[in-house]
């Protein structure tokens, strides 16, 4: 492989990693704080492609990329309140299997309004926009992608460390029922949660359409599950660890499509998955734990 | 599940089976005018044994295993494999021929009579699945529940991955699929022609779906209930855990895989994307509404969520005009979002499912009467305490 | 016994003779629970050895990263890797209960006691789930009946275990740990939560199952009447550290344990 090939390809699996470090965040908030896998977050992704695509049919994209992602954190946050609030007090299988159901309903319904047939992704025509860097060149969103991601987790990592609101998040995420008795506002905690992950979501489903030409109602089960791969590679619990397991399968992914294995992409992601949880179960980057009997 | 202290009825259990047998002898032979029925039945029985199989893993033992589309892929290759007619199987395996050992193997076994040869391609499903299920839960059947559920998940993904690859061609057919499968009917041919159709899928769902209630019925049965309330206290009470999860977890996958046989052999072609995760989610959901730990509720649930998604629910696909005014909502598509909504419903709402973890007792359907005529005449009912039920 | 920076139990060497009741106290956090886990298998010790019945049952000493990091005594004294499940422990005869309660919370009381007599089945799994072992079920059946009648709860055998009272919850608990037919029995504060009367039960239905099972008794426990009235021996450490050791009275007397704790007279 060349040197231009190769960086080319890093380019791309940088960029491809960004898309998925941001949707990832989703997931380690979600869990750090409910301990909850959201299977549906990979729904909520694909529904944000959806609301791009009659979006952009109907406004210019300077104003159907705000609205789509108000729309993406609406429902992430009614998903919330309708299937997660109640069963907060129930065995953690019970809000697992609710999550499973939302992420269901979501695929029927998109199904039902959109039909099964690939609907295309509009153009976002700056974003396609081809740069030449050297011997290298990509579309801008590329390019964008990874800066982007950066700049979004510096944001988003000084909000959790640095502000009385991060702290909050904090706490509930390491002591769920102190907090609440020391007074932090859970459901706002919570329903911030799922602001910033739907949020990213919605950014991380523009970067990865844009490239992809059309969405199914199917299109989200797959990065979903890379995703939280991802989460758990770096440290479900941990934004960095998220980040950087985003960037890993991202890159590992289109390299091995590259080199012609792209069936075994998908089982390599999982074989990944496998290995992480038998030798470091706590991910690259996050914390041990010990149970006390 | 408590332990069935009711006075059990035998009599009545034998002439329901009685009843159930004629009922499906007569569908049987009627099947022309019962098509969808006998259909549904059929698919009912099959997701029974996986429901029934899943709930024992996941209800009874308390280990959340997301793999059993995986393992119901192993079951349906296989038996497929074993039981594709060898005069036809170069064409079904059209682009690169069948792997010659394979081929040899197959036509050694044609000694066999048919029916033989596809109870032997069932069992080997099992067998296999049983393989992996071994293999796999050496590293992951200690993880955390979320962590269980995300791994098999993976493994359910890989498998699906490996059976579609191209290396795979020779066996598997690749991405290709495998068709040709022969169906229940023509199965058996020792008996008259065509009466396997109902008798073969809720035979073998009868015989699978018994053995696992035997299961449960005995001391096994028990520690893995233990394992579920409580790991650290039921490896404290000597039962070691590696041990009995693993047993629990090949048991479950091996009637996973033969109900994946015989979903093959009611679909008569399969392929890679018939196994996808979406199928594992159906059997969690009909788990799920019959009741987690309760085996009539899961068997109950099966055939409940089957006819109700491919039948009774129909209604809401086809437009409905009333006086002259269509109903815009209904249209194709419709009957799955209702589904769906209903499921959330039970989900949030009825969490314990149909049956709870109660199992149906003949003592408790005969003392009916006499409890709605106490109701009647003393009013409120004074309990002594009141029984939690978990 | 060390947990990442923390040397939670350090050189604490205590002895059991059969027949003896033997009481391990210090305040809370002093490691005592600590030292059950690695009796029982559920830690492997950092760097120790349990012996039991003649036979090494448990032995580790710091490898990997706890070798640098390892922060208590007697290093260099144990060189074997014996790391047990607990399950393999139990099976050896020693039995326990729990600080906080772990009963099969939605079985019965029956069921309860029933699943602790599964370890000494012969019968393997195919002959179980046959139900081809008929004989030896109904005699496991039979021998929790009959233990669940010495212990007086008999009466309660088809109550859901979570119903129950908490001081039969606690008695439960310690005959499902009966059922496993041990020779050694460790309690962990069998008398937490329960006021004087139903102590002084405690105390004598402890001197009974001593006596009727045959029992080598190590018990944590904060009570002092039930310790001092029933123990032929006791340890008392604090901050993982062994302060004081010797018969009731030697204890109550030295002025190291009454500097440190001497509890509340319950």
């Amino acid at each position: 492989m060349s040197l231009t090939t190769f960086i080319q390809h890093i380019l791309t699996g940088v960029s491809l990693g960004g898309a998925y470090a941001l949707i990832a965040i989703g997931y380690t908030l979600v869990y750090g704080i409910l301990l909850l896998i959201n299977f549906a977050h990979s729904d909520i992704f694909m529904m944000a492609g959806y609301f791009m695509i009659f979006a952009m049919a109907t406004m210019p994209w300077p104003i159907a990329i705000p609205v789509v992602i108000v729309a993406t954190v609406i429902l992430g946050v009614l998903i919330e309140k309708a299937a997660y609030k109640p069963l907060r007090s129930a065995p953690r299988m019970s809000i697992m299997i609710s999550s499973i159901g939302v992420s269901y309903l979501l695929q029927n319904l998109a199904t039902y309004l959109f039909s099964a047939l690939p609907k295309g992704y509009p153009t976002i025509t700056p974003l396609k926009k081809v740069f030449q860097i050297g011997p290298v060149s990509a579309s801008l969103v590329t390019f964008l992608t990874p800066v982007l991601t950066l700049i979004l987790v510096f944001i988003l990592m000084y909000l959790i460390n640095h502000t009385k609101l991060g702290m909050a998040m904090r706490a509930v995420s390491k002591d769920y029922d102190t907090s609440k008795l020391m007074g932090i506002k859970i459901n706002q905690i919570i329903s911030l949660t799922f602001v910033i992950g739907s949020s990213m979501a919605a950014i991380g489903s523009i970067l990865y359409f844009t490239d992809r030409m059309s969405v199914t109602p199917f299109s989200g089960t797959l990065p979903g599950l890379k995703c939280f791969v991802a989460a758990v590679l770096g440290g479900i619990g941990s934004v960095p660890g998220a980040v950087l397991g985003g960037f890993i399968i991202g890159i590992s992914e289109t390299f091995l499509t590259a080199l012609g294995y792209s069936t075994y992409s998908d089982a390599f992601t999982f074989v990944l998955l496998i290995l992480i949880l038998i030798f470091r179960p706590t991910g690259l980057i996050g914390e041990t734990v010990t149970d006390k009997v | 599940m408590k332990l069935n202290n009711k006075k059990p009825y035998p009599v009545l259990s034998i002439a329901a089976l009685a009843v159930l047998v004629v009922l499906l002898v007569i569908l049987e032979l009627n099947k022309n005018n019962f098509g969808m029925a006998v259909s549904i039945l059929q698919k009912s029985a099959i997701l029974a044994i996986v429901a029934v199989s899943m709930n024992l893993l996941n209800g009874f033992t308390g280990l959340f295993s997301l793999g059993q589309a995986g393992f119901m892929a192993i079951g349906a290759y296989v038996t497929a494999i074993f039981s594709i007619p060898t005069e036809t199987i170069d064409s079904v395996y059209y682009t690169g021929g069948l792997a010659p050992w394979l081929k040899d193997l197959r036509l050694a076994l044609d000694i066999l009579p048919v029916s033989l040869q596809i109870i032997l391609g069932i069992l080997a499903g099992g067998l296999v699945a049983a393989a992996f299920a071994a293999l796999i839960g050496i590293p992951v059947l200690r993880l955390k529940s979320d962590y269980l559920a995300i791994a098999t998940l993976g493994f359910s993904e890989i498998i699906r991955a490996i059976i579609s690859s191209p290396q795979m061609d020779k066996i598997t057919n690749g991405s290709y699929g495998l068709k040709n499968i022969p169906g229940f009917a023509l199965g058996l041919d020792f008996l008259p022609a065509g009466i396997g159709t109902l008798l073969v899928p809720f035979t073998v769902a009868g015989i699978c779906i018994g053995f696992m209630v035997l299961v449960i019925r005995s001391s096994y049965g028990r520690a893995f209930m233990a394992i579920r309330e409580d790991g650290v206290a039921a490896e404290a009470m000597g039962i070691n855990l590696l041990k009995h999860k693993e047993i629990s977890f090949i048991i479950s996958s091996f009637f996973t895989a033969v109900a994946g046989g015989l979903l093959a052999m009611f679909m008569r072609s399969i392929e890679a994307r018939t196994f996808q995760i979406t199928l594992t989610y159906d059997i969690l959901l009909i788990v799920v509404i019959g009741g987690l730990g309760s085996i009539t509720g899961s068997v109950l649930s099966a055939f409940l969520v089957t006819a109700a998604k491919e039948w009774w629910l129909r209604f809401f696909d086809t437009p409905l005009v009333i006086g002259g005014v269509t109903i815009p909502l209904f249209r194709t598509g419709f009957r799955m979002v209702i589904f769906s909504l209903l499921l959330m419903l039970v989900v949030l709402f009825f969490r314990r499912g149909l049956m709870g973890n109660r199992e149906f007792a003949w003592a408790d359907l005969l003392s009916w009467p006499q409890h709605l005529s106490k109701k009647a005449s003393s009013g409120h009912k004074t309990g002594k305490g009141g029984k939690k039920n978990g | 016994m060390q947990f990442g920076g923390v040397v939670a139990v350090d050189n604490l060497s205590l002895q059991v003779q059969r027949g003896e009741i033997v009481a391990l106290i210090g305040p809370n956090g002093a490691g005592k629970t600590t030292a059950f886990n690695v009796v029982t298998g559920v830690y492997a010790p950092t760097n120790g050895q349990v012996q039991f019945k003649g036979q090494t049952i448990a032995e580790n000493f710091p490898r990997g990263k706890m070798e640098s990091l390892y922060a208590g005594q007697n290093k260099g004294v144990y060189t074997a890797k014996v790391w047990p499940t607990p399950d393999l422990i139990t099976k050896k005869g020693i039995a326990r209960t729990f600080q906080n309660i772990r009963l099969f919370k939605n079985m019965t009381v029956f069921e309860n006691v029933l699943i602790a007599k599964h370890m000494n089945m012969k019968a393997g799994f195919f002959s179980a789930a046959f139900h081809l072992n008929g004989r030896e079920e109904e005699q496991m059946r039979q021998e929790s009946l009959k233990l669940l009648e010495m212990v007086n709860l008999l009466d309660l055998k088809d109550e859901i275990a979570d119903n129950l009272p908490y001081g039969k919850q606690r008695r439960l608990e310690i005959a499902r740990a009966l059922a496993t037919s041990p020779d050694l029995l460790l309690l962990d504060e069998p008398a937490a939560g329960m006021n004087p009367q139903e102590t002084h039960a405690l105390t004598a239905f402890i001197r009974q199952i001593k006596k009727d099972f045959n029992l080598t008794i190590l018990m944590i426990e904060h009570h002092m009447n039930l310790v001092m009235d029933i123990s032929d021996r006791i340890y008392v450490i604090d901050f993982g550290e062994l302060i004081a050791t010797g018969t009731p009275e030697q204890v109550q007397n030295d002025p190291a344990v009454i500097a440190a704790y001497l509890g509340v007279d319950e």
